[in-house]
Formats: structure tokens, sequence, C-alpha cells
């Protein structure tokens, strides 16, 4: 057993403490949008958000996570950050196939909360744990550069 | 069920440590490719006595389990160190990861390794019966042979605090982000009136373990650039017979030509 905080609330979950983070949300709390793409922390689509910093979830196992927090995409798309990074996605047209945005906007959301001013290769190196292969990352580096702008005082 | 431990102190750690066969988890990132099922993980990251960046008289003292982007965001640490841990992978692994781990998993591509060996760094390890430090040459007995007993745990990393200022880093890789390193090179040339007061040099990813040749250096120590030009061919024929790479994922010959480049670019870098 295992309890931390999960999106905010106290939660135990059951699982064997070598488990991966990605399978317990995913399997075990329903949380859905961190996808599993690699299993190697190559990929970045199952990024969260733990203590603070982002992690590839495929790369944690529950037993490492006893009393932290953990915020998936669920949770963050409830925040106005969140709502000004995705106006700015769907401005510039960064999203096609999906599959790695929810990575991508916990990327950017760690990116700015580290610096609400970043530089192009800020950005760059922010997101390059992120694959992405339908946009070529011009777009979505744009609409980081956007979100910045957009949402200034919120980071 | 094989159970795991969770540890809240160094105390508690290495008790499991030395009454249970345990594997140390510290980042989790190396271990979590291959996740076991049936591993009896020791969960190290939680540990405030691993995770403490420090400085004494003689040495910056850095927790095993300080993560990669930790050590890049202290003050305490060393350019050339940073310079090589804000290259691994991506934010996410370096905000998991840690030195230790880098260290224990015994690969000859470790990028902080590499530092650690180029600064002739020493590690403190410690059971429940006491400790000891060991430079980290004598810790890599070859290809992931560590001298770790059973009941130890890798606590601090420990770095020389002066003399580490005139550096060379170059790591090779097929890209920027999330690469292995195919060679790396790190060298560090201490100069003072003029004079070479200290040379160390190591190559990562070429062998079973980081090459470091100090008897090597000592060739260029003691020496004014302009002497140093003058046992030039001797140093690097010296090192050309010394560097025997093996095949990985590139060859053995790309591999010796890229070493004997890099070594060549950091004397000249220097006016040798």
């Amino acid at each position: 057993m295992v309890k931390f905080i999960l999106n905010g609330e106290e939660v135990t979950s059951n699982a064997n403490q070598n488990e991966r983070l990605l399978d317990v949300i995913r399997n075990e709390f329903r949380l859905t949008g961190a996808k599993c793409g690699c299993k190697e922390g190559e990929c970045g689509a199952c990024s969260v958000i733990l203590d603070g910093k982002l992690v590839n979830s495929c790369m944690v196992a529950m037993g490492s996570i006893e009393g932290s927090t953990v915020m998936t995409i669920e949770g963050y798309s409830h925040t106005d950050r969140f709502s000004v990074l995705e106006k700015a996605y769907a401005s510039v047209s960064a999203v096609q196939c999906g599959f790695c945005i929810p990575g991508m906007m916990l990327a950017s959301e760690s990116i700015l909360a580290e610096n609400p001013n970043p530089t192009e290769e800020d950005i760059r190196r922010g997101i390059s744990g992120n694959l992405c292969r339908c946009t070529g990352y011009n777009a979505i580096v744009e609409a980081i550069g956007i979100a910045a702008k957009e949402g200034k005082g919120l980071w | 069920m094989v159970k795991s431990y969770f540890a809240t102190s160094l105390k508690e750690a290495l008790e499991i440590r030395g009454r249970e066969s345990v594997t140390p988890y510290a980042g989790g990132t190396d271990l979590m490719i291959e996740a076991d099922d049936n591993a009896s993980y020791l969960f190290l990251n939680k540990i405030p006595e691993l995770k403490q960046i420090t400085a004494d008289d003689e040495y910056i003292r850095i927790g095993a389990a300080s993560t990669f982007t930790e050590v890049y965001h202290s003050e305490l640490i060393p350019q050339i160190l940073k310079d090589a841990v804000i290259e691994i992978a991506a934010p996410a692994i370096r905000n998991l990861g840690t030195v230790g781990g880098n260290i224990c998993n015994g690969s000859p591509k470790g990028d902080s390794v590499l530092i650690f060996f180029a600064t002739d760094s020493k590690l403190r390890l410690a059971s429940s019966k006491g400790e000891r430090i060991l430079p980290i040459k004598e810790f890599y007995l070859g290809r992931k042979k560590l001298a770790i007993q059973d009941d130890e745990l890798l606590v601090e990393i420990l770095m020389s605090k002066t003399g580490l200022d005139n550096y060379y880093y170059k790591k090779i890789g097929a890209r920027n982000a999330l690469a292995i390193s195919r060679v790396s090179f790190a060298g560090i040339l201490d100069i003072k009136d003029g004079k070479i007061m200290n040379c160390m040099t190591a190559f990562g990813a070429v062998s079973d373990v980081v090459i470091r040749r100090p008897e090597l250096d000592g060739i260029l120590i003691g020496k004014t650039i302009e002497e140093a030009k003058a046992v030039k061919e001797k140093y690097l024929a010296a090192f050309d017979e010394a560097i025997v790479p093996i095949r990985g994922r590139v060859s053995a010959e790309y591999r010796k030509s890229v070493c004997m480049n890099l070594l060549k670019d950091f004397l000249e870098s220097n006016g040798i």
C-alpha cells in the first residue's frame, strides 16, 4: 500500500511497490491522459508532475512516492494556466494526433513555472524529452511562447 | 511476494541493506527500464542524508541521491560537472536520475561518472558496521563490476574544491537530447605561473571502464607550455597505445580517432 496525493486528493494505492506509477494512474485510478509510448523514459508521453517536477511516470516505482504529490493532466486541466496553454496550442494548431499532448502540456507548465519568460532555446530544451511525430515541434514551441505572453502573471 | 523497502533515514537504509538482499533504488531511471516485479528494491530517494550537497575545507560533498537537476542548481558544484549533467537525457530524467545511480549502474558511458574520474573524485561508502573512502578508479573493477559490498551503500561523492577551473569537456552523441554518449572526454589543465601543476584526462564510453591514466598525464605535469609542446608527440603516442576501444553501437576505429581528436583539441585549446 502506498499513500500519496493525486491531483490534490489523498489516495491510497493497493499496487505493488515495484509497479510503475504510469500503470497505476491509468489502471487503478483510470486517469488515462498520461500515455505509454516507450516505457524507457525516451518519449515523454507519460509525463506527470511529481513533487513539483516533471518526470516520466514510466520511470517511477510506486514504492518511491510514499507521501509525494502527483499531478496528472486531468488535475492540471482545472487550472487557469492550463486554459491559457490550451488556447495557445489551439491558436497555432499545435495539436494533431494528440498522443504527446498531455505530456507536452505538462512540460510546458514545467518550463513556464521555472521561467515565465523563456527564450526559444529554453523552450526547445524544456520539451527536449517529449517526442512529437506530427507537428515538427515548431507550432508547439510557438504555442508555449504565446502562452508566456498571454498568461503574464499566472506563472 | 517479494518485498521492497522505503527508508527515511540513512541508518534505517543501512540496517535494511545489511539484513536483506536488496537492490538500492535512487532515481530509478536505469532500473525501471527493465522493471522487475520480483526485485526487492530499497528506496533511497527520500533520505535527507543522501540528498545534501555541502562543502568542507577540502571537498565538495555530493549526496549520492542528489538528482542531476539538484546538482545543476547547486552553487557549490564546479562548472565542469554542471556542463556534463545538463547534457544528460532530458529534463524529466534529470529530475529523477541521481549521480550515485549513475556511478553504481557501473556503465563506462555515465556522463557524470566521466567527470568524477577526470577529477579523481572519491566515494564514501557506508554499511551499518562502518564506512570507507575509495578513489573512484578503485571502485570500478570492470564492466558492471564494482567494489561495493552487499551491505554497503554509496553515501557521498567527494570532489576536489580547487584546480578544476580550466577544463575541457565534450560529449559526442547521435543527437543533443536523450543521447547515450558514443565517446566522451574531459580534461583539466591546472596552470599556475606558466607551469602545468596538474593534468587530468578521462575518456568515457570507450572501454569497459572510463579510461583514466594519471601516469601518462604526468608527462605534462611540471612543464611550461613550451616544454609541454616538446613532449606533445610522446604524450599523444602514449595515449594512442593506451586507448583500446571496444566495438559497441559504433566501431572501435571511430571511437579511437574521436578520442585522439578530442585529446589533441584539448591540448591545442591550451596552446600546446
